[in-house]
């Protein structure tokens, strides 16, 4: 007899290693937090396993209200000179090679919060060069300069989600909009930096409407996406409208690949960091022979 | 007799509801394969075991709720 709830799909392994309770423990030990238990992120065992997390920066309260997100609104705690160090030797000591950075919306601060994203990435370039780094940015009210700041530190790889269609813009994320998100991810290819996008699905979008993102972010030269589904991470968060099956996600990522993106990963547990330090050796002989 | 339990699945996952035994009593188990499938409110997990044995006893039956820290089987 089989208990069911979920398709038999959204099957995750969980890996109960050494890495993943030393990742922990040195997590707490340098008083960081990560997106991916803040998010419940179902990867979260295997992620560790391999000595792989996204850090969550500027405390982890958000200012914006996004209905698909489980990370804590209201205002946020005051950040901290500290983080910068801590990160560092965090870092350092867990032999980190791709480092993903991403924060909440800090609308609340002058400069949104890129001048701590850019203090983060030059004190890690300075301490140890071979650090990769990849900032899922906020879209810093799609400001050149804001985003000038972030990608000219020294960042590889820059993310800025556009998360859904645009019709469920005003339902799923209230406090953003869409063209202000494709504008930031033009804005960063501008000043040469990679870049990468993400969808989550299951949220009540057509296949059309995915299509015409995919275009959209083609166009402006968006090199990497990430196709995932939506999970509710808590009782009050948003439902599942639809659980893409992986047929679905290989037809998306067909015509992705078709319309010409360099790399992507589609896939009921993918979400943008997921496999982040592959992605980029993958990509980054063919992003800098361009 | 290494005893199985329920694993912290996640930041705020206190419960999960098992939902599949790959095993019955007495079978032999290798180390690394998945033993229990557990649903969680967000998804399901496989828990692979930890070491070979024989699965000596099952604690918890499919659609029973268990919490982080419960025993759910021995292998011996
Ligand atoms: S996929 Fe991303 S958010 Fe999820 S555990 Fe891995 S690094 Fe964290």
């Amino acid at each position: 007899m089989k208990f069911c709830q979920y398709p038999h799909w959204l099957v995750k392994r969980f890996y109960n290693t050494r890495e993943f309770n030393q990742v922990r423990l040195i997590l707490r030990k340098f008083n960081l937090r990560t997106v991916c238990e803040e998010a419940r992120c179902p990867n979260m065992s295997e992620c560790f396993s391999k000595k792989r997390f996204t850090l969550l920066i500027l405390g982890n309260k958000c200012t914006r209200n996004c209905r698909f997100c489980f990370v804590k609104k209201g205002k946020p705690i005051l950040f901290y000179e500290e983080e910068v160090d801590n990160i560092c030797q965090a870092v350092i000591c867990l032999g980190i090679k791709h480092l993903v950075l991403t924060s909440v919306s800090r609308d609340d601060l002058p400069d949104k919060g890129a001048e701590h994203f850019a203090r983060i990435i030059r004190r890690m370039k300075f301490l140890q060069p071979s650090v990769v780094v990849e900032a899922l940015i906020p879209d810093f009210g799609s400001k050149e300069a804001l985003i000038e700041l972030v990608v000219k530190s020294g960042l590889d790889v820059l993310n800025h989600n556009i998360e859904t269609v645009p019709r469920l813009y005003p339902q799923i994320r209230p406090d953003a909009n869409y063209h202000t998100s494709l504008k930031v991810l033009k804005i960063a290819k501008k000043f040469g930096s990679l870049t990468k996008s993400g969808l989550i699905l299951g949220l009540g979008e057509k296949k059309k409407e995915v299509k015409r993102v995919m275009n959209d972010l083609s166009k402006i030269g968006v090199d990497i996406l990430t196709l995932g589904q939506y999970l509710r991470p808590g009782e009050n968060s948003l439902e599942v409208k639809e659980y893409i099956n992986p047929q679905t996600f290989s037809y998306y990522r067909e015509i992705a690949e078709g319309i010409g993106f360099k790399y992507v990963l589609a896939g009921p547990f993918v979400r943008s960091s997921y496999l982040a330090e592959e992605i980029f050796t993958a990509i980054k002989d063919k992003f800098r022979s361009i | 007799m290494p005893e199985i339990i329920l694993p912290e699945l996640g930041e705020g996952i206190t419960q999960a509801t098992i939902s599949y035994w790959y095993f019955e009593e007495g079978e032999h188990v290798e180390e690394g394969v998945d033993l229990v499938e557990l649903a969680t409110e967000k998804t399901t997990f496989n828990l692979p075991t930890p070491c070979s044995g024989i699965l000596k006893k099952i604690y918890a039956n499919v659609g029973e709720i268990v919490k982080v820290g419960d025993l759910l089987a021995i292998i011996e």
